[in-house]
């Protein structure tokens, strides 16, 4: 196990009872005009409803299905905002902590957190505390030289689930270990 | 019985009804706002069979409609004027799902949903450096979350070209 996933399992473990609400992250304007500087902007938003209707067309047999259908039961909203840049430093840190700034403890737990000076790659995981251990809202925040990924669930989700989530409706697949984050080929 | 049935007519019809509005809606709001019109397409049933070839695994009842020369209207080309476009047409019983920009191919894609019986209406308006394309095809939610995983491609996943267009 590498010390990312035990800090993740210990993170997922130590998720305290404070009361879950809907709390969807706000793009500061800094950073929704990153996407006149990017090479490409990938915006993917899931609403309740849209989330319901995903659910209503699996299937509670297929294992896969039932899985994705039992995870996505609970969530409110999953959006992810993506930049892919041409060059280096298209964006700042600045632009980032304004949207790492709205993520604070007491609501929110920082879980993982990799800084990687060779590569400028950088990876935060934060969950919003729920209750009876479940967990009410991710964001996970990639930042490499040429990327940017902000990832935004909300809703009830059970930890142990968590990473069925890499892969599906637009979400990057976590590879914490080898600090990439990449999206799953469905096919 | 007869009741019945007819009520599952009158449903049917106003899905159907409601398909047409929206996207009749966003072609006329793109036509009013670039002043332009839609192309004729000739052989639209071709263009039709094509998509259903193409993706016969999941998708069905196929609309169209394609501008070209876009780019002689002054507005067209402002990226923030496009948003506001898209968000003020993009309403009704559709959801805003994904928004694609990409400056590199000079290609900004909208992408809307909304149930449709046991499939998803998808609602695709494809914008490049000069044509631009809307189309509406009902997918099944296999296409769906193939669309949702990888909506960089999404645009030209449902682009459909015929060089007949052009003359």
């Amino acid at each position: 196990m590498s010390i990312a996933r035990m800090v993740l399992a210990a993170g997922i473990l130590t998720a305290a009872a404070f009361p879950s609400g809907a709390q969807e992250i706000k793009l500061p304007p800094g950073l929704e005009k990153l996407a006149d500087k990017a090479e490409q902007s990938v915006d993917v938003t899931m609403n309740k409803s849209m989330l319901q209707m995903a659910a209503r067309f699996l299937s509670d047999r297929d294992g896969d299905e039932a899985k994705t259908k039992k995870l996505i039961a609970g969530l409110d909203s999953v959006i992810v905002r993506s930049f892919e840049f041409a060059r280096d430093g298209e964006y700042s840190a600045a632009d980032v902590d304004a949207v790492r700034a709205q993520i604070q403890a007491p609501a929110w737990s920082r879980i993982v957190g990799v800084r990687s000076k060779s590569s400028g790659e950088n990876a935060d995981v934060y969950f919003k505390n729920g209750a009876n251990g479940q967990l009410g809202g991710v964001v996970v925040i990639s930042a490499e030289p040429r990327r940017l990924t902000i990832v935004n669930i909300i809703g009830t989700l059970d930890p142990t689930q968590l990473g069925d989530l890499g892969g599906q409706f637009g979400i990057p697949r976590l590879d914490v270990g080898g600090l990439r984050m990449e999206r799953k080929d469905s096919k | 019985m007869r009741a019945r049935l007819l009520s599952v007519l009158l449903v049917a019809s106003a899905a159907a009804w409601g398909a047409d509005r929206e996207f009749d809606q966003l072609v006329k709001g793109i036509e009013t706002h670039y002043g332009t019109s839609r192309m004729h397409i000739p052989l639209m049933g071709a263009a039709n069979l094509v998509v259903k070839v193409a993706h016969a695994a999941g998708t069905s009842g196929f609309k169209l409609a394609v501008f070209q020369n876009l780019d002689s209207s002054a507005e067209y080309g402002d990226q923030a004027d496009l948003d506001r476009l898209m968000d003020r047409l993009g309403t009704g019983s559709l959801h805003p799902l994904i928004r694609v920009r990409s400056r590199r191919d000079g290609e900004s894609t909208y992408i809307f949903t909304g149930e449709a019986g046991k499939s998803t209406r998808m609602l695709i308006a494809t914008f490049q450096r000069r044509e631009a394309m809307v189309v509406e095809v009902t997918v099944n939610m296999d296409t769906l979350m193939e669309t949702i995983a990888h909506p960089e491609t999404a645009g030209k996943a449902f682009g459909v070209t015929d060089p007949s267009w052009d003359q």
